[in-house]
C-alpha cells in the first residue's frame, strides 16, 4: 500500500496531539499522570502514605523539609482513523478512495510506530479491533484493502460511532455529503474527548471541473439529478461555494477544538503530508 | 390601419414555431458527481434537439417572440392613415439642353444632375414618391410617381442629353398634371438655367426648387461654316467665355489634315476666317478647333462640298421673279419654265404651278401657288381679305427659321376647312394660306398670289421656298445642316427600296418603304444615307451640329422665372403613413437586448 520510501519518510513524522494522553499501557505519549520515569516533572510537598523512596534527600538537606520528586508518566495514545466509505469517495481522476486509503495507511502506520493503540474503521460501516506495536500496520493495511466504497455516509454518522477512544480521531472524507452538518458531528467527539481532525481529500475534478455545456449531474450516493447548463459564469459560482464550503468546515472543526485541513487526490504523500505539517496536525519526529 | 402586403401575414407562423421550439428539450449527456450541492439551478435556452420539455416561459422566449411578432408586422406594412407625415410627391426636372454637356462639372453637368436626382431617390422616405421628367424639345415623362427607388434609377439609366434646348413650360405643364390632387408636393429643376424660357411665368402647383449645376462659362466655338460660290470657306468663331483665347482652327478634307489656321479671340467677341485653300475634289470638309474645351459639340463643325444629285422641276408660271429668285438659290435645281398651257409633258420631280392648274390629275410632287378656283386637289373660292397671318403650328419644320411678324396678305381664295389629308401651316383670321399633304404624291397649296402679299419681300419667303423644297423634293435632306436630336425626314427616290444611315460613329440603320423620319441623330458629325434603287445605290449626306448660340454660352443662368400656386387651404390631405421602420428597429431593439439577455446568463 506504501512505498520503502513513503515509510521512510513517514518515520521521520510523528502524529501532533493536542493534549497529553491516557492509556492503558505505557508508552511514548505524555501523559497526565505522574509516575517513574527518566523525565522529572517537579516537586511537592511529603504526605504521610507517599512513598518514602521517591523522597529527595537533596532538597531535604537544602531546605530542612521532606519534598518528594515527581516524574512524566509515557502512556500509550489512542489514535482512531475514520474512512468515508460512501459512494461519492469511489470518484475523481485519480480516484479519492485510493488516496484516502493511503492516507489512512500513512497515519495508522505513524501511530503504531509511536506505540499508539490504533483503531480503523468506516464511516457508518464495520472497524478493526485496536492494535498496537508495529505488528499491527500489516492487519490494518489488509483490513484497509478490505474496505469499499458505497451507499451513503454523512456527518451525523460521527455520532453513530461508538468504537472509538479517547484520543485522536482523524476523519478522512471528501466531506461532500448534501445533508447534514459536520459541527455536531466534530462536537460529539469533543463530547467524547477526542481531539478531531477533519482532513478531506478530494480530486483535482472536483476542485476544478472540467465539464461545460448542457449536462445531467447525477448524485452518486442518492441518485439524484440536475438539469444544467454549464458555463463559465456557473464554474466561477462552484469554485467560490466550495471555497465557502471548506471555510464551513474549517469553523466547525475549530469549535471542536479541532482541525481542518484538505488536500488533493493528485498529490503525493510527501506533499499530503505538507499539508498535515502546515495545518499542525503532524509534526517532525 | 391597413396593410399593404397582407400576405406577409404568413411570417406570423414564426409565432408558434418558437413556442414549438421551447418544446423540444436537450438531450444531456450524464456525468456522475459526488454532489450537487455546488451547482445552482441554471437551465440556459440553446439548441434542442429531442422531444419533448414542459413549457418554461422565460425571458428569452418572451423576447423573441415579441421580436418575431414585430418583424412580421413590419413585412405586412402597416399604414396608418392620418394627416400628419402625408405623402408627398417630388417632380424632379432634369434639364436636357445641349449645354448640359459641358464637362466644366465632371463628369458632365447632365451626368451631375442624373446622380442629383438619384440622390433625391435615395433621400426619399417611406410614403414619399418621386416623378421624374427629362426636359428636351419636348418634355418627356421618365418615371410616373413612384416610391420604388430602384425603377427611378433604371429610369435614370435611360436619361440622355438632347440637341435642343428644353422645354421648360412644357416640364411644368407636365409636373403640374403629376401634382393635381397632390397637395404638399414639390418641384425641383436641376439644370444650368439655359432651357427655353417660357413666354410668361407658368404657375406651378408645388413648392419649387432650382438646383443649379455648372460652374464655369469659359467655351469658344464655330457658329458658321459655310462655302461661298466661289469657293472660298467662310468660318465665324466665338469666343463666349470671358477671358481671351489663343485658338486654332485645323480644317481636315475627307478626313486629312490640310490646314491649320491660329487665330486670337477676345472675351465675348467673334472673328470671321475665310479660307480659299480648299483641296480640288473635297467631298466633306471639316473645322475643328482646338484646344478643346467644357462644350465639345461646338468645337466641330462639317460641310458637305459634294455636289447632291440634280433635281429636275418644272416651274409653270406667267412671271414671278420673287419666286424664280427663290428657286435659284437652291443648288442641284434643274428648272425648267414654261408658260401656262405650253409646258411640254415629261417626268419631273417637282412641279410648281403659279397662277394655272393643269388639266386633268397631277403628275407627282407639286406646288400650288395661287391656283384657280373651282378644281385640283384644294378646291377654292373667290378672293377675299383673310386677315392676319398666323402659323399653324409654330414648330412646324417647314416653318422652321420663318418668322411671319411682319407678313401681310392684302386677299386669298377663300377655302373654309382643309381637305381631309391635308394641313395647315400658315393661317389666318378667317382660312388657311399654305396647306400641305403629307401623304405620297406630297403637295403643297398657297391660296393667295405673291404679288398680293409682301411675304417675297421678307427674310422669311426664301427661308420658306427652301424649307417647301427640302418637303417636297425627293432627297430634299441632302447637305442640309441639322440640330442633334432632330428627326430628319429623308424623302427618298420614289423607287427607293432601303435606305441605310451611317452615323458618325459608324453605326448604321436600315430604313424601309415609307421611310419614316430618321430620329437617332444625337451625335454631331456628318450622316451618310444609301439609297437602293432598282439602277444601283446612291449615297448622299447629311450633317448634324449645333446650330444654337444661346446652347453654347454655357455660364450657368439664373432660375427661370415662375409663379408659385398657393397652398391649398383647408384640411391637409389624409394619406398612408408607413409604420415599418419603426416596427423594424424595435424588433432589432429586442433582439439586442435578448442577446444580452442570454449572454448575461451564460
Amino acid at each position: 500500500m506504501l512505498t520503502t520510501a513513503e515509510l521512510n519518510l513517514l518515520g521521520r513524522l510523528d502524529l501532533a496531539y493536542g493534549r497529553p494522553q491516557s492509556g492503558l499501557y505505557a508508552g511514548e505519549r505524555r501523559s497526565p499522570r505522574a509516575a517513574r520515569s527518566p523525565e522529572f516533572s517537579d516537586f511537592r510537598p511529603y504526605v504521610s502514605g507517599d512513598d518514602f523512596r521517591q523522597i529527595d534527600w537533596s532538597a531535604f538537606a537544602r531546605f530542612e523539609k521532606l519534598m518528594l520528586r515527581l516524574y512524566v508518566a509515557e502512556e500509550e495514545a489512542c489514535l482512531n482513523v475514520v474512512l468515508d466509505c460512501s459512494g461519492s469517495m469511489g470518484l475523481g481522476e485519480p480516484p479519492k478512495w485510493t488516496a484516502a486509503r493511503r492516507l489512512a495507511a500513512g497515519l495508522s502506520f505513524m501511530g503504531l510506530s509511536a506505540m499508539d493503540r490504533v483503531q480503523v474503521g468506516g464511516l457508518g460501516g464495520r472497524h478493526l479491533p485496536p492494535v498496537r506495536g508495529r505488528d499491527g500496520v500489516s492487519r490494518v493495511w489488509r483490513f484497509l484493502e478490505s474496505l469499499e466504497v458505497g451507499g451513503e455516509a454523512g456527518p451525523q454518522d460521527l455520532i453513530q460511532l461508538r468504537w472509538l477512544r479517547p484520543g485522536l480521531t482523524v476523519v478522512i472524507s471528501d466531506c461532500l455529503a448534501d445533508q447534514g452538518s459536520w459541527g455536531p458531528g466534530l462536537a460529539s467527539l469533543r463530547a467524547r474527548r477526542q481531539e478531531p481532525v477533519l482532513w478531506q481529500v478530494l480530486a483535482p475534478d472536483e476542485e476544478e471541473p472540467p465539464i461545460s455545456g448542457d449536462l445531467k449531474l447525477v448524485d452518486v450516493e442518492s441518485g439524484r439529478a440536475r438539469e444544467l447548463t454549464i458555463t463559465p459564469r456557473l464554474l466561477g459560482e462552484y469554485r467560490r461555494a466550495l471555497a465557502e464550503h471548506r471555510e464551513t468546515l474549517a469553523r466547525a472543526a475549530r469549535g471542536a477544538a479541532g482541525r481542518f485541513l484538505h488536500s488533493n487526490s493528485a498529490e503525493d504523500l510527501e506533499t499530503t503530508m505538507l499539508a498535515g505539517l502546515r495545518a499542525g496536525a503532524i509534526r517532525r519526529g | 390601419m391597413n396593410f399593404l402586403v397582407p400576405v406577409a401575414a404568413l411570417a406570423l407562423v414564426s409565432l408558434p414555431a418558437i413556442v414549438l421550439l421551447y418544446f423540444l428539450k436537450v438531450r444531456r449527456p450524464e456525468v456522475r458527481v459526488a454532489t450537487l450541492m455546488f451547482w445552482r439551478p441554471h437551465v440556459a435556452d440553446r439548441q434542442a434537439n429531442a422531444p419533448w420539455q414542459r413549457l418554461r416561459p422565460g425571458l428569452l422566449l418572451l423576447l423573441q417572440l415579441l421580436a418575431a411578432l414585430l418583424l412580421a408586422l413590419g413585412l405586412m406594412r402597416p399604414g396608418l392613415i392620418g394627416a400628419a407625415g402625408i405623402a408627398s410627391t417630388t417632380v424632379v426636372m432634369i434639364d436636357a439642353s445641349p449645354s448640359m454637356e459641358a464637362t466644366d462639372v465632371k463628369p458632365s453637368r447632365f451626368l451631375a444632375a442624373v446622380d442629383r436626382a438619384r440622390s433625391i431617390a435615395g433621400q426619399m422616405k417611406p410614403g414619399q414618391e418621386m416623378a421624374v421628367i427629362l426636359l428636351g424639345e419636348h418634355a418627356q415623362l421618365l418615371s410616373p410617381p413612384t416610391g420604388d427607388s430602384q425603377s427611378l434609377h433604371a429610369a435614370l439609366d435611360r436619361a440622355r442629353p438632347g440637341g435642343t434646348a428644353g422645354d421648360f413650360a412644357e416640364g411644368v405643364s407636365l409636373a403640374n398634371s403629376i401634382l393635381a390632387g397632390k397637395p404638399g408636393g414639390s418641384v425641383q429643376l436641376i439644370s444650368d438655367g439655359h432651357s427655353k424660357p417660357p413666354s410668361s411665368p407658368p404657375r406651378i402647383a408645388g413648392e419649387f426648387t432650382y438646383l443649379p449645376v455648372g460652374a464655369s462659362g469659359e467655351n469658344a466655338g464655330i457658329e458658321t461654316l459655310s462655302r461661298s460660290p466661289s469657293g472660298s470657306v467662310f468660318m465665324r468663331l466665338a469666343n463666349y467665355g470671358r477671358g481671351a483665347r489663343e485658338l486654332k482652327v485645323e480644317m481636315f478634307a475627307d478626313g486629312h489634315l490640310v490646314d491649320v489656321l491660329p487665330t486670337r479671340l477676345e472675351g465675348n467677341s467673334t472673328a470671321d476666317l475665310n479660307w480659299a485653300r480648299l483641296p480640288a475634289k473635297t467631298q466633306l470638309l471639316e473645322a475643328r478647333l482646338t484646344p478643346g474645351d467644357a462644350l465639345a459639340i461646338d468645337d466641330s463643325a462639317w460641310l458637305v462640298i459634294a455636289e447632291p444629285p440634280k433635281h429636275s422641276v418644272l416651274l409653270v408660271t406667267s412671271e414671278n421673279g420673287f419666286l424664280q429668285r427663290a428657286l435659284a438659290l437652291r443648288t442641284g435645281l434643274d428648272v425648267t419654265t414654261a408658260k401656262p398651257g405650253q409646258e411640254k409633258a415629261g417626268r419631273y420631280d417637282l412641279y410648281i404651278y403659279d397662277g394655272y392648274l393643269p388639266p386633268g390629275k397631277l403628275a407627282g410632287p407639286a406646288l400650288l401657288i395661287n391656283p384657280p378656283s373651282g378644281g385640283g386637289p384644294v378646291p377654292v373660292g373667290n378672293q377675299l381679305d383673310p386677315g392676319g397671318v398666323l402659323p399653324g403650328n409654330v414648330r412646324d419644320p417647314l416653318l422652321r427659321d420663318v418668322s411671319l411678324k411682319d407678313v401681310h396678305v392684302q386677299s386669298a381664295s377663300a377655302l373654309k376647312e382643309p381637305p381631309p389629308g391635308w394641313r395647315t401651316v400658315i393661317g389666318a383670321a378667317a382660312d388657311p394660306l399654305l396647306l400641305v399633304h403629307d401623304d405620297e404624291p406630297k403637295g403643297a397649296v398657297m391660296t393667295f398670289d405673291l404679288h398680293h402679299s409682301d411675304l417675297p419681300l421678307r427674310a422669311a419667303f426664301p427661308i420658306l421656298t427652301q424649307n417647301l423644297l427640302s418637303y417636297l423634293l425627293p432627297g430634299g435632306f441632302e447637305n442640309q445642316v441639322f440640330n442633334p436630336g432632330q428627326a430628319v425626314a429623308l424623302a427618298a427616290e420614289p423607287d427607293a427600296r432601303v435606305l441605310e444611315v451611317t452615323r458618325p460613329d459608324g453605326g448604321k440603320s436600315r430604313l424601309t418603304p415609307p421611310f419614316p423620319p430618321f430620329r437617332d441623330t444625337l451625335l454631331t458629325g456628318v450622316y451618310t444615307v444609301r439609297q437602293e434603287l432598282p439602277g444601283g445605290s446612291r449615297l448622299s449626306h447629311f450633317v448634324v451640329q449645333l446650330q444654337d448660340p444661346l446652347m453654347a454660352r454655357i455660364a450657368p443662368g439664373a432660375a427661370p422665372a415662375i409663379q408659385q400656386a398657393p397652398k391649398p387651404a383647408g384640411l391637409l390631405p389624409r394619406g398612408t403613413i408607413e409604420i415599418w421602420p419603426w416596427l423594424v428597429g424595435i424588433a432589432l431593439a429586442l433582439l439586442a437586448a435578448e442577446w444580452v439577455v442570454y449572454l448575461r446568463g451564460r
